[in-house]
């Protein structure tokens, strides 16, 4: 009774200290920042991302904006027209340090023996006849066909560098204007990273705004059904608005920023938090209507003394499965784990302290007619049905679970893993759908890169250059690969004349390399080559343009690259952010294998302490495996990938799940040591404390509910996910565990609660 | 008469008549032309390309240059970098027309032709347009006289020209130009360049004039530097040896001299 003493005695310190401490650590999120740069999800010490980084320092590429034009024909004069206004508006602007379209392009081609370099479009045609002529022209030009005009031309693309420190809202909305400015017929779609990134955190913002409140209105609902009275709605809920203040709060106070994955941390919080207070209210309702004669002050220190240990095991495994999540290699991760974990912990000193504090203050409320023995609520039924099954065929059970985990674990094996960073968008996004068009009509959305160091012009480099081209082309997934071999090639093809032995040919002089170069600047500009070469002609970019980004295609482009890279004598080095996305594949898998392994162990470890029992270790960890092999069987045959969001599916269920096991073992031990048999333990166990678990695991699934409307795909397959395996750990607790206690009878169930 | 009168008022307002030495801002601006330009000229230059962070490229060339009638020609050889030595150009500077260009790349034994209409072009990958390098044509611009400033020390006249149509901008790629003449001797110190949407885009500083012809009182500057204030590139054009006259005569300015 020392801890409810101490409870009633500084009732009001505990009430008004939760609330300054929440206050205190809430009034950071005005601080709080978005981060939507998906890169951020790839640790920087990964090898391709050094690389890639090293490669964008160099060549200083910021992303570009990609506007895409699609009409019947884009050779149309009235499209032409509109694309040369919109290029010539958004070349003067400030924002924009660099543009590409069919008018900036280049053209390197020879004319009577003469190289001539024009933009791709170097006059707007007036006739159908003049369109065939450029027509045909595009489509000899390896610069803008199938790069930024499509081999259908049905699209067109114009690509817009940003300015130094221009930020992706001026730039998108430079880009807008200019677009409302020339009005026109064409259908226009928006890509490329600062798209991606704007719609990114337009949806972060919109999750927030939509899921939280509804996820909370829904709570209110559940607990409200569950509780019918207003203390069982209005103290889980409380604890569940001051968790979500500190989580929040947390984010800005430590100094991070909130990502996609950050949406998770309220709606866990919601799905969480009020967990614990639902068995206290659950606990004091029992009591009040069976036992009509106790004080209000009794019962809330029978509760407190009954539930302090089961409570603070729950919570405690919660948060060591949830920092399952510190063994992930992606630091967004981390952080929600941190997070999440700190969240949860504050949760629990609320429904430890908090709830039973404020309960004191309150008058007995009405008996809740679900615990009279003439009305049995519909739960009550099922639970009892449960009770009746178990008991009666157990070994039956443990046959079906056994093959169940058998067939579950098979599926397993088909498990596959998604990097590609677009599909965390549904279909009909607008960055899917610029995506999808960018892969099948521009070679790619994502680019694969091989820097090269040395001397540029000496032959042996420029033609090592020239290999990988010619090597991937046709590979499967690889639309384009292009270098300054390619522009040097072109300019071979603009000099010399077919049959020529220098026609189409990287020379095999340095000297004539070097001439090449110099004419080309005698009539080219000097940005041209700006993206593929360095200034003093010491480091060069093969870029490789992939439009098929799934971790199988990627696998075999990545194993063809270092394959032909192999033979190269001189310093080069691979990135590119197709390159840093499967890299973040490979540790997602590894992340999520540690994590399962670290959780599993580190909460039967716990169990195994708690019941001072190995077998109590053994027998707690069985929900959790289970729910662990249904849910990546479900996964395997199922088709859904590993990826970013899913990957920290295991430690979030296991931290969660496991509480269902732990209630439903501590109370069958109380009734053991209390006399009753085996089967009457389990009946009793069941209707009582069955009744908390079950409110609490559909308390967490319709806080998970939410995520369906979330606005990306991944999240949303989180959401089902999670109420999956949630429910699988539910199921197994109430039934496998009583089965198993059944059968196997293991002695530590005999212990009395120390 | 009364037409008259505001006929010449608007005349005035638009050559903006010195009040000093009652020069028209053209008529400085083809004295600064005058004073710099000689009938045939031979000279070896270094030209460096510098990037924003200091890595530079060098190209040394020899020259000569020579007026015949209303074309100047030019044939150039590359004498550094090793890779491009030996390579030649030859320029037909034709006064109202496009002009000519070849090259001769050695490595490859041809010579090639370089079809060049757009002025606003670098000149040989450096921040020098062509336009910068040529003499413009007087009759695409309009002149107009600033008020009188004093560069490195010397009081000078500012021309501001801007080229009469926007085709002639576009080709430019410039809107405005404003030229630092000097008052006493009418050689250019500096001009500023302004890209089409009249924001400051190069700035080129002209130093260490000589006389190079005293007998016609013509004036060269050894040293020309361009800075581009959009991307901090620079270029640096000396004039490392200088000498007045050619020997070359018409037939060596022809493609077929340029690959010997």
């Amino acid at each position: 009774m020392k801890l409810a003493n101490f409870i009633e005695r500084f009732k009001l310190w505990i009430i008004l200290g939760s609330l300054a401490f929440t206050v205190a650590i809430g009034v950071a999120l005005k601080d709080a920042e978005v981060d939507s740069n998906l890169k951020n999800f790839i640790p920087k010490e990964l090898p391709s991302r050094i690389n890639s980084d090293r490669m964008e320092e160099i060549f200083g590429a910021s992303d570009p904006v990609m506007i895409l034009l699609k009409s019947d024909d884009v050779l149309n004069r009235e499209t032409l027209l509109r694309i040369k206004r919109i290029t010539k508006s958004l070349n003067r602007k400030d924002e924009v340090s660099k543009m590409a379209s069919l008018f900036t392009s280049k053209d390197i081609k020879g004319i009577d023996g003469a190289m001539v370099v024009d933009p791709a479009v170097k006059r707007i045609p007036k006739t159908d006849e003049q369109k065939e002529v450029l027509r045909n022209t595009l489509k000899q030009n390896t610069f803008a066909y199938g790069m930024i005009v499509s081999e259908n031309f049905k699209y067109t693309g114009i690509v817009v560098t940003p300015a130094k420190s221009i930020d992706d809202q001026q730039l998108t909305s430079v880009v807008e204007s200019a677009l409302e400015e020339f009005p026109g017929e064409e259908e226009v779609l928006y890509g490329g990273v600062p798209y991606i990134r704007k719609f990114i955190e337009q949806d972060i913002n919109k999750d927030f705004g939509m899921l939280m409140p509804i996820a909370l209105l829904i709570m209110l609902f559940f607990l409200y059904f569950s509780f019918r009275e207003k203390r069982g709605v209005l103290l889980p809920f409380s604890v569940v608005i001051l968790s979500i203040v500190i989580a929040m709060g947390l984010i800005p106070l430590i100094g991070w920023k909130v990502t996609m994955l950050s949406v998770l941390a309220p709606i866990m919080m919601i799905a969480i938090a009020n967990n614990y207070g639902i068995h206290y209210i659950a606990r004091y309702q029992e009591l009040n209507a069976k036992h009509p004669n106790m004080s209000m002050s009794d019962i809330v220190k029978n509760t407190i003394t009954h539930l302090k240990a089961p409570t603070l095991m729950a919570g405690l495994t919660t948060v060591v499965g949830i920092l399952g999540l510190l063994s992930h290699i992606m630091k967004p991760a981390r952080q929600l784990g941190v997070v999440a974990a700190l969240g949860v912990v504050f949760a629990l000193l609320l429904s430890m302290f908090f709830i039973p504090a404020f309960l004191f203050y309150l008058k007995k409320g009405k008996p809740i007619a679900s615990f009279s023995e003439d009305k049995k609520s519909f739960l009550a039924t099922v639970l009892n049905g449960i009770a009746d099954f178990v008991v009666k065929a157990p070994k039956t059970i443990l046959i079906v679970t056994a093959v169940l985990a058998l067939v579950a674990g098979m599926g397993i094996f088909s498990i596959k893993v998604d990097s590609d960073s677009a599909n965390m968008f549904p279909a009909d996004h607008p960055v899917k759908i610029s995506t999808n068009v960018i892969n099948e009509e521009f070679g790619g959305s994502l680019n694969m890169n091989i820097m090269v160091e040395g001397d540029i012009k000496d032959p042996v480099i420029m033609k090592a250059m020239e290999q990988v081209e010619l090597e991937l082309d046709g590979f499967k997934g690889v639309g384009d690969v292009f270098s300054i071999a390619t522009a040097l090639k072109e300019m071979s093809k603009a000099i010399n004349e077919p049959g020529d032995p220098f026609y189409n040919k990287i020379p095999d002089s340095r000297e004539a390399i070097a001439q090449y170069l110099e004419l080309y600047s005698m009539n080219g500009d000097p940005e041209d080559f700006e993206q593929m070469v360095d200034f003093d002609f010491t480091k060069a970019i093969v870029t490789i343009r992939v439009s098929d980004a799934s971790q199988e295609t990627t696998k075999a482009i990545v194993a063809k690259v270092e394959e032909i890279i192999k033979g190269f004598q001189f310093d080069n080095s691979v990135g590119g952010y197709l390159l840093m996305q499967y890299d973040l594949a490979r540790f997602i898998v590894q992340g999520q294998t540690n994590s399962l392994i670290f959780a599993v162990l580190a909460i039967a470890i716990m169990i195994g302490i708690i019941f001072c029992s190995f077998w109590a270790a053994f027998i707690g960890s069985i929900p959790l495996l289970m729910a662990d092999l249904l849910l990546f069987g479900t996964m395997g045959y199922a088709g859904i990938k590993l990826d970013t969001s899913t990957a920290m599916l295991s430690s979030i269920m296991i931290g969660i799940g496991v509480d269902y096991t732990i209630h439903f073992m501590h109370r069958y031990r109380h009734q053991l040591s209390s006399g009753n048999t085996a089967a009457e333990a389990v009946r009793i166990t069941l209707n009582s404390t069955g009744r908390g678990i079950v409110l609490n695991a559909f308390s967490v699934m319709i806080g998970f509910c939410v995520l369906f409307i979330s606005a990306f795909l991944s999240l949303k397959l989180f959401g089902f996910l999670i109420i999956f395996s949630i429910l699988s750990c539910l199921l197994s607790a109430i039934i496998i565990i009583p089965a198993l206690a059944l059968v196997f009878k293991p002695k530590f169930f005999n212990k009395s609660n120390a | 008469m009364k037409k008259l009168l505001i006929l010449t008022g608007l005349l005035l307002s638009v050559i903006g008549i010195n009040a000093q030495s009652n020069l028209t801002a053209r008529q400085i601006a083809e004295k600064a032309k005058d004073i710099s330009e000689v009938d045939a000229l031979e000279m070896v230059s270094t030209l460096t390309i510098i990037d924003a962070k200091g890595r530079e490229r060098v190209r040394k060339t020899s020259s000569a240059s020579k007026k015949f009638g209303q074309q100047t020609k030019t044939l150039m050889k590359f004498l550094a970098p090793a890779d491009v030595k030996g390579t030649g150009m030859l320029i037909y500077d034709n006064e109202e027309s496009n002009d000519d260009m070849w090259i001769y790349m050695p490595a490859l034994r041809k010579t090639r032709r370089i079809v060049s209409s757009d002025k606003a072009k670098s000149f040989m990958g450096s921040e020098f347009s062509n336009s910068d390098m040529s003499v413009p044509s007087m009759n695409d611009f309009n002149y107009e006289l600033g008020s009188n400033q004093m560069v490195d020390g010397e009081e000078c006249y500012s021309v501001i020209s801007t080229p009469i149509n926007e085709d002639i901008a576009d080709e430019n790629g410039s809107a405005k130009r404003v030229v630092y003449i000097t008052t006493d001797k009418f050689l250019t110190l500096k001009q500023e360049i302004y890209d089409l949407d009249e924001d400051l885009w190069k700035v080129m500083a002209y130093s260490g004039y000589y006389v190079i012809d005293t007998a016609n009182d013509k004036y060269m500057a050894k040293k020309m530097e361009v800075k581009n204030v959009q991307n901090d590139r620079r270029s640096v054009m000396t004039m490392d040896k200088i000498q007045l006259g050619s020997s070359l005569k018409e037939e060596h300015f022809t493609t077929s001299y340029l690959e010997k």
